[in-house]
């Protein structure tokens, strides 16, 4: 059965679950609901190639699939799919790469060479040099920040996604500006005027 | 929809099925289970700490002549705290583990847990439960050293002043009292405080502070009951004498 885009766009999240208890199919307008807004976030928090983020994507959804009856309402769906989505991903960096959660870079030695000193706010690879930033800051710190400021979660959605209370999501997301604004200072880059 | 059709065809092809929901509810059920058993138990333990700590005579212990850290060390109930500590940390891990438990943090599910199980374990302990659970448990386990015999260690020294055992024959101003080791000694306690519930008569357990006047000679400066069963049964048939005063 073809599930046309005018019918995912007629349902919500919660009637799409529903759709999908009983038909299959339909598991397609969950795919192409968030595949974008999923791929760009695993390739953001992991840096990793498209066609990598594209199979991590795909186990991620074979897990969303064998997990749908947990999905509980009263949570969001997005909130409950970048969950699972968040968890795959980080394990599968794990296991691809011998950085831990704790991994830091020494900033006087990695510099990205291609970091021009002189760069302004406002400059067109200003956008870029928030990525180099992100890539220099532990996982922990660079999850939240996309969470927060690229995906554009408030605190209680990333407290769902990544399982911890919303004050620890306030404080780390303190910890993360600091280090973040520690790094580009030590790059003579101002992001906050 | 060329990727998402891929994903489907393997999930078809592969048969590969959703966890069924009864798994889901189950597991839920299960860390609930886990909590409440583990707060049930952790207020189990601490009841019988409170008893331990009522029972033991605590204060007494840095009178002694070395200060008593050693004795303390002897008679703190080790194993009712780790129980204690063991059953809290399962209560507040498997909280954490429930569908919200993430939204608080650890210091306010160790809290809450820890609240639950010292306000069962007190209603525990003031119902008589401690007691109770704590005689069944040395009873059933024999490695166990009871509050009991702890209780002994502190009033079987009578060289530092503390005597326990039970009146063997009471006679005027003194009484014969055997200790738990089975020696006799007679006691005087002519200016000796009482406590109220003393019923000083043959085969009472009491605990003594006072003086040891001679080889099998004590002076009791104040007469305490032993406390435990024994002394609950005799109390509770005092008060049950038609014309006795609670």
């Amino acid at each position: 059965m073809i599930i046309t885009k005018e019918i995912c766009n007629q349902l919500n999240d919660i009637e799409l679950v529903q759709k999908v208890m009983t038909e299959i199919d339909y598991f397609s307008c969950i795919y192409e609901r968030y595949e974008p807004k999923l791929l760009r976030y695993v390739k953001r928090i992991t840096g990793v190639s498209n066609e990598e983020a594209e199979d991590i994507l795909q186990e991620a959804f074979l897990k969303i699939w064998r997990n749908i009856n947990s999905y509980d309402t009263d949570l969001k769906f997005s909130t409950w799919i970048y969950r699972i989505v968040h968890n795959e991903t980080i394990s599968y960096w794990r296991k691809q790469s011998s950085f831990g959660k704790d991994h830091q870079i020494d900033l006087d030695e990695n510099f990205p060479e291609e970091f021009d000193s002189n760069s302004q706010p406002g400059d067109s690879n200003k956008n870029v040099l928030t990525h180099e930033i992100l890539e220099l800051l532990p996982l922990k710190y660079k999850t939240i920040l996309v969470l927060k400021f690229l995906e554009g979660m408030d605190y209680d959605e990333i407290s769902d996604i990544l399982k911890i209370p919303p004050g620890t999501v306030a404080t780390r997301i303190n910890r993360a500006k600091k280090a973040f604004s520690a790094i580009s200072e030590q790059m003579h880059i101002s992001f906050f005027e | 929809m060329e990727k998402s059709r891929k994903i489907i065809e393997k999930i078809k092809a592969e048969n590969i099925q959703p966890i069924p929901k009864w798994y889901f509810k189950v597991q839920n059920w299960l860390i609930w289970l886990a909590f409440a058993l583990s707060i049930l138990l952790g207020a189990a333990a601490f009841s019988v700490i409170l008893f331990a700590i009522q029972q033991t005579d605590f204060d007494l212990i840095s009178q002694f002549s070395d200060g008593g850290l050693s004795l303390f060390l002897a008679l703190l109930p080790f194993f009712w705290i780790v129980t204690l500590l063991i059953f809290l940390l399962v209560a507040i891990f498997s909280i954490q583990k429930s569908k919200r438990g993430y939204k608080s943090t650890w210091s306010r599910l160790t809290t809450y847990s820890a609240a639950a199980s010292i306000l069962m374990g007190t209603l525990f302990f003031i119902s008589g439960g401690a007691q109770w659970l704590e005689n069944s448990f040395a009873k059933s386990v024999s490695l166990y050293q009871s509050i009991d015999e702890k209780k002994k260690i502190v009033w079987m020294q009578p060289d530092e002043g503390y005597l326990g055992g039970t009146i063997e024959n009471v006679n005027g101003d003194s009484f014969l009292l055997k200790d738990f080791d089975g020696n006799t000694w007679a006691v005087s306690y002519q200016e000796a405080f009482i406590a109220r519930v003393i019923l000083l008569e043959q085969g009472e357990q009491i605990k003594l502070i006072g003086q040891k006047t001679g080889k099998s000679q004590f002076r009791a400066d104040e007469i305490r009951p032993w406390g435990g069963p024994e002394h609950r049964k005799k109390m509770q048939e005092r008060n049950q004498k038609p014309g006795s005063q609670p």
